[in-house]
């Protein structure tokens, strides 16, 4: 047995046993990419660094033996800086997107190649729930939907976009005409309650996650009607009135009350409102200088002053969110924009200090060359875009045959990626040191396991896996240095690289450079 | 390099049963590999997928192995390569030289597009090569076996067609090395036959002298003596008299070897003219520059420069420099060869070998100066019933040759030091791994292990000793990172050279995980003499801390290239100025870069910090393995920086994230900057991550590959931020500068003849002009420009 220190805690590893196991039997979380228990330490992540008895040097802890009486120091802000600055250069030239480019794009970041996935297997009402994640209203965007993220959909550039906006409106109209609509499941009530001035996108949405969170959330309207802008600017040819009011009913079943023909200013203050509830959100769509003025706020830039990111007014308490801060056209943003003021607030009424959600961590493939291209849509489906008249939705083989066309841009190993993980949790930005990408390529001749080599960071786990379990023609790495890479001898194949443990390389692969195919089990749970 | 020309290359029909036979000769199992594939790429000039899955059938390599190895080492091709390989050596003294310049001339002669490795003819594939070690002729082309110095972007179309010419007369074959000289004979006539000589056409010397003595009946051997060290000097030819130096002649050809026969036979009057000639010419043709194979010149050692060169030295590893020949094994027994070995092995003199070595205070001469007397005490106390001994000769630094100089010239030298060290930690098997580009070493190291099987110098009962070792060789393939002792041990295993965390050391586990003690050749050659004389008597040598003596390459724009041996604690100046007669062609010392890649740049006003470990450490470069590469004013830093990261960069194994792509972006930082595209706190972020490559990687490459960097910041950081603002001081950044006619043109249209872009347009006696959008800054028109008036700006 050795006894060492690290971070100042006394810590016994068997005889042999390195700092890295010893930090884990302490539960300290280092990371390390390259790593898997009971093989040879690659020493190549770098990542898992460490300082060893206050050393010039920073030393791979997955490869120190633990000798008796060394001190150990894995959290100080030099060590941190060195995993961050090797996790930066393992993303410095990744080809891969974490999330797909209509993730990306979209304002609310629906992971739409889950809800795809979803579809294509029929499984709509998972797909709902993964619509719903970050868009609370989706029949009516199914509509009304700028369909930013068809913009950003890589089919295009092959021939054209996938029709999301109207899968979307699919799932969502399946789930309207069923009788039994979902709801989300809600918090125990929090005793808190918010005043949502306004009940246009921005408001509903805010009270259909405020909801959610336990809190009480009470719309005043100048309207008779609930919906502002919905109901009263938008053309009930393109949005029937039928399919608003059904979205409407949800957040009101939700737990929501609705309080029309009120105008803040004239009818209450802001300032009184803010006595009477925990909080209140201006949700009031576009604002002119005298509707500042009646909402006790100075217009700025067109808008109500409210800080970036906590979205919270001068008045402590009092957030403004959408079209009221911000004039756009988009009513996704204004969806989007009510789900993070429903986060703000609930953060707020949690007595936490006010900080926003960054953007899910990305990396983006960016453009691909026509090479790079033709290796992506390989397997593609080659069936043309479904046309549909204007005011009509998807039958469900349509949408089933409109799901198929998806490219599933989204990483396959969204949640296992280890690089992804501590990339988010060091803060590392992949964007820090300027590198060309890799090429994008994508190894398909396997039955269940693709390989993007663009993916890989060379950590030498599936070489070992294959070479232990004496595979007849393996993995290896090819070349050195920089252009180092992973690959088959003699210019094989990865079906007849992997012939038994290809499941094992997938699972000891910390990026998704190995990944299942797509169809080959069940589809990963969302995450934003 | 991978042959990925753009031509396709028919490959030859593999022959299965030369496979066979190699592998029957090399051996089946996994270490053999790296030897397997040597011997395929020789037969067929790059590795055929047919004859590596036939290596895989017959033999317990795997596949991945194969694959793994054969793409990890540099010398290995897989594409059909040409019918010549052309070698471009990119070493430093070759780059500060203008090795860039060459190889594109080289291109546009063959006419090659860029990316394109081999020619429309399926003629020449150009290579690159980190360095041969032939400095002091740079810039060096190396075609097949045959070897060009000092090329130029005017001179490289010459080296080629000289090349045809004698492939066509079969002149190209190496020539087996002569022995059987008449030792009887009083006058011995010693040709240098060190790979630089070689290079500078020291065999066919040799020959013609060996001719001419049999054509005049003189009595005089023709003896095959190694490098002499006065590098820039080569071919050198001495003419002894029982013993006695008569008279040194530098530069020698072949068509003046029987001039110097017939002069030591016949009246002094032709004697007295040459040396009437040589004493106003001595220092001019001392230079490099004006080195021209036509041009004859004997030295006398009591000359001023030459007394220089070799007074303030003292030789230890490199003793009897150009006297003794290499192979000749009864003469190095004459000059106390062996003689330590005996006294350990034979005369049992009661001597604790670790203890000397500890108080001799000798440290390792490869790089990191880790004490040697420490290494041999750990391998002799860690237990085991097998331990190695290890010469490490992967000598990679480029502008660095003193492994190669000692392995060619004192090959029982560094035997008898491996024996010594075996003996002292109780080793009975060891390996002398030697990088490929140095074929005159590993043919020499051979040959004299041979000769002392044959006498029973090694092997079981060596010197009627119960005592046994078995040495071999084994050659690298194109690795510079080899070079650190645990990829160098996993090279000998057949795997990847990729080095791995220490401890534990390989004195605890090293080669197939025993103990293992692994030095460098020129620690070893240090090795007999402490024996003899002492440790204190090495002790008293150069500094407290840095004891005895060190070899170095002096190279680069230095008057008096050669490899020097001095001892420890001699200041930068009294190297460059005293020994190598200060900077050539009358430019201004600007810094000394040493210890290569891993080293870093000494500016010229530090000239007098002394020369040792500590020194040079603090000054942020490294002693390294020795190689000092004199920079001038026209050599600009960030480009020097450049260059070596390209060098570390593409050296690198690619296993640590923090060198394998750290080295890539600082390397895209310096491209930029040296583009005039550096951006505002470009000089942070190279120094910040250079501080994180530096502290996080494992092995001595990563950890040190910044140090040019580094250094060149620290000393030098105005021509970064000239940079910045987009000027090279220098005139050497390509894109930062341009070149312009000055006043004085005298329209001799020579300028507009040899501009291979077209750039000057022909306009007789009228005056020129350039035109910098054409112009691709090749340098050939102001070499060429008779009245130098082409300058850059």
């Amino acid at each position: 047995m050795a006894k060492i220190r690290i971070d100042g805690r006394e810590v016994d590893v068997g005889e042999g046993g390195t700092v890295l196991e010893a930090a884990r039997k302490l539960g300290i979380d280092v990371p390390a990419l390259c790593y898997r228990e009971g093989f040879r330490a690659n020493t190549s992540c770098l990542c898992c660094v460490v300082k060893i008895n206050g050393g010039a040097r920073l030393a791979p802890s997955c490869a120190t033996r633990a000798v008796e009486g060394m001190t150990v120091e894995s959290e100080t802000a030099e060590v941190r800086e060195s995993r961050r600055t090797a996790l930066e250069l393992l993303l410095a030239d990744h080809a891969g997107d974490c999330l797909a480019p209509c993730t990306n794009v979209c304002p609310a970041h629906m992971d739409i190649p889950l809800m795809i996935r979803q579809i294509q297997e029929g499984r709509l009402h998972e797909a709902l729930v993964t619509v719903k994640q970050t868009i609370a209203l989706p029949a009516i965007l199914g509509r009304i939907c700028p369909e930013l993220c068809e913009k950003g959909c890589r089919r295009g550039v092959m021939d054209s976009a996938v029709s999301i906006c109207r899968l979307k409106r699919h799932v969502a109209d399946v789930d309207l005409e069923s009788g039994n609509p979902y709801l989300p499941p809600c918090r125990g009530a929090s005793g808190k309650r918010v005043a949502i001035v306004g009940s246009g996108p921005t408001g509903l949405a805010a009270a259909y996650y405020l909801a959610q969170e336990g809190h009480q959330p009470i719309l005043f309207d100048e309207h008779p009607l609930p919906g502002g802008n919905l109901r009263y600017a938008v053309d009930p040819a393109k949005l029937p009135h039928s399919v608003l009011d059904a979205e409407i009913e949800i957040v009101r079943r939700l737990g929501a009350e609705f309080r029309q023909d009120f105008s803040a200013g004239r009818d209450a203050s802001v300032t009184e409102l803010r006595q009477e509830y925990d909080a209140v959100l201006l949700a009031v769509g576009e604002v002119n200088r005298a509707k500042a003025a009646a909402l006790g706020s100075e217009l700025q830039d067109k808008g109500l002053r409210a800080r970036r990111g906590s979205m919270m007014t001068a008045m402590e308490g009092v957030f403004a969110a959408g079209a009221a801060v911000t004039p756009f056209r988009h009513t996704i943003r204004a969806v989007a924009e009510g789900r993070q003021a429903a986060a703000m607030i609930d953060q707020y009424l949690n007595g936490q200090l006010v900080a926003a959600p960054g953007a899910a961590f990305t990396v983006r493939l960016g453009v691909l060359n026509e090479a790079e291209l033709a290796a992506f849509t390989t397997e593609a489906n080659r069936g043309q875009r479904t046309s549909v008249a204007g005011a009509e939705g998807f039958t469900i083989p349509q949408a089933k045959g409109e799901s198929d066309r998806c490219l599933h841009c989204d990483c396959g190993k969204l949640d296992g990626c280890t690089l992804r993980k501590y990339s988010m949790a060091y803060g590392a930005s992949p964007k820090k040191y300027p590198l060309d990408r890799k090429a994008f390529e994508r190894e398909l001749t396997h039955s269940a396991v693709v390989y993007e080599p663009g993916k890989c960071i060379a950590c030498g786990l599936c070489v070992q896996i294959a070479e232990q379990a004496k595979e007849p023609l393996g993995l290896t790495f090819i070349g050195r240095g920089f252009q180092i890479r992973v690959g088959i001898p003699f210019d094989g194949t990865m079906s007849e690289a992997l012939r038994k443990v290809g499941e094992e390389c997938v699972a000891a692969c910390p990026t998704g450079a190995l990944v299942m195919r797509k169809d080959a089990g069940l589809p990963e749970k969302g995450t934003s | 390099m991978m042959g990925q020309g753009l031509i396709q290359i028919e490959g030859p029909v593999v022959d299965v049963k030369y496979v066979d036979q190699v592998v029957q000769r090399i051996g089946r199992g996994p270490e053999a590999v790296i030897g397997i594939l040597q011997a395929i790429q020789e037969r067929y000039h790059y590795l055929p997928q047919e004859a590596l899955r036939r290596v895989a059938e017959i033999t317990q390599i795997t596949p991945a192995t194969i694959t793994g190895v054969s793409t990890f080492y540099a010398q290995f091709r897989h594409e059909p390569a040409g019918k010549y390989i052309l070698r471009v050596c990119h070493g430093t003294a070759c780059h500060v030289k203008g090795s860039g310049l060459v190889e594109d001339a080289i291109r546009r002669h063959l006419k090659m597009e860029a990316g394109q490795n081999t020619d429309a003819k399926g003629e020449f594939t150009i290579e690159h090569v980190g360095c041969f070690g032939c400095c002091t002729l740079a810039p060096v082309v190396q075609i097949d076996a045959v070897t060009y110095g000092h090329r130029t972007s005017e001179n490289a179309r010459e080296a080629i067609e000289d090349f045809l010419e004698l492939d066509r007369t079969g002149e190209t074959k190496e020539k087996a090395e002569g022995n059987g000289r008449d030792k009887s004979a009083a006058a011995e006539i010693r040709v240098g036959c060190g790979s630089c000589c070689v290079a500078g056409g020291a065999n066919g010397v040799k020959l013609a002298l060996e001719a001419a003595v049999a054509r005049t009946g003189a009595s005089a051997a023709i003896k095959q003596v190694g490098c002499v060290g006065m590098c820039h000097q080569t071919p050198m030819v001495e003419v002894t008299n029982r013993g006695r130096v008569i008279q040194l002649y530098s530069k020698v050809t072949a068509r003046e070897a029987e001039a110097i026969v017939r002069r030591h036979v016949r009246p002094r009057g032709l004697w007295r003219r040459v040396r009437a000639r040589v004493s106003t010419a001595l220092d001019r043709i001392l230079t490099d520059e004006n080195w021209a194979p036509v041009e004859r010149l004997a030295l006398d050692t009591r000359d001023g420069p030459v007394c220089e060169f070799l007074g303030r030295q003292k030789r230890i590893a490199t003793a009897e420099c150009g006297s003794l020949e290499p192979l000749d094994l009864d003469e190095y027994l004459k000059h106390d060869g062996f003689a330590a070995v005996k006294k350990v092995l034979v005369e049992h003199v009661d001597l604790d070998l670790v203890d000397l070595v500890k108080r001799s205070g000798l440290r390792g001469r490869g790089g990191a100066g880790f004490p040697t007397g420490q290494k041999w005490e750990l391998t002799r106390k860690t237990p085991s019933d097998v331990k190695y001994v290890v010469c490490n000769g992967d000598e990679g630094d480029p502008g660095a040759f003193m492994d190669r100089m000692i392995l060619e010239s004192f090959p029982y030298r560094v035997l008898e030091g491996m024996i010594v060290a075996a003996k002292a930690v109780g080793a009975t098997d060891g390996v002398l791994y030697v990088r490929a580009e140095y074929p005159l070493a590993v043919r020499r190291i051979r040959a004299a292990m041979a000769k002392c099987e044959e006498r029973g110098f090694l092997g079981a009962g060596m010197f009627g000793s119960p005592y046994s070792l078995k040495l071999r060789v084994v050659e690298g393939a194109g690795a510079f990172v080899c070079g650190e002792e645990t990829a160098l041990l996993a090279s000998i295993e057949g795997r990847r050279g990729m080095p791995r965390l220490r401890p534990p050391f390989p004195a605890q586990s090293g080669l197939w995980g025993r103990p293992t003690c692994i030095n460098n050749v020129e620690t070893y050659a240090m090795v007999p003499w402490i024996v003899r004389n002492g440790a204190e008597a090495f002790a008293g040598i150069g500094t407290e801390q840095s004891t005895g003596t060190k070899v170095f390459a002096l190279t680069g724009k230095i008057a008096r290239g050669g490899l020097i041996e001095v001892p420890m604690g001699i200041t930068i100046r009294q190297i460059v100025e005293e020994i190598g007669g200060g900077v050539a062609n009358g430019r201004k010392f600007k810094a000394v870069q040493i210890g290569g890649p891993s080293g870093g740049c000494i500016p010229a006003e530090m000239a007098d910090l002394p020369v040792d470990f500590e020194s040079l450490t603090k000054a942020g470069a490294i002693m390294g393995s020795g190689g000092m590469v004199v920079l001038d004013d026209s050599d600009c830093m960030v480009d020097i920086a450049r260059y070596f990261l390209q060098f570390t960069q593409a050296e690198s194994c690619g296993e640590c994230s923090l060198c394998r792509t750290g080295t890539k972006v600082l390397l895209g930082m310096l491209d930029r900057l040296c583009e005039g595209k550096g951006r505002a706190g470009d000089l942070e972020k190279l120094e910040e991550l250079s501080g994180q490559v530096k502290k996080g990687s494992i092995c001595g490459l990563g950890q040190t590959a910044p140090n040019p960097v580094l250094t060149t910041l620290r000393y030098f950081r105005h021509e970064y931020e000239e940079h910045l603002k987009g000027r090279c001081p220098a005139g050497k950044c390509k894109a930062l500068i341009q070149y312009v006619v000055d006043d004085g043109c005298i329209g001799c249209t020579k300028c507009a003849q040899v501009c291979p872009a077209g750039a000057i347009q022909m306009r007789p006696y009228q005056a020129h002009e350039i035109d910098p959008k054409k112009c691709t800054r090749c340098d050939v028109c102001r070499t060429a420009c008779p009245v130098k008036v082409i300058r850059i700006v």
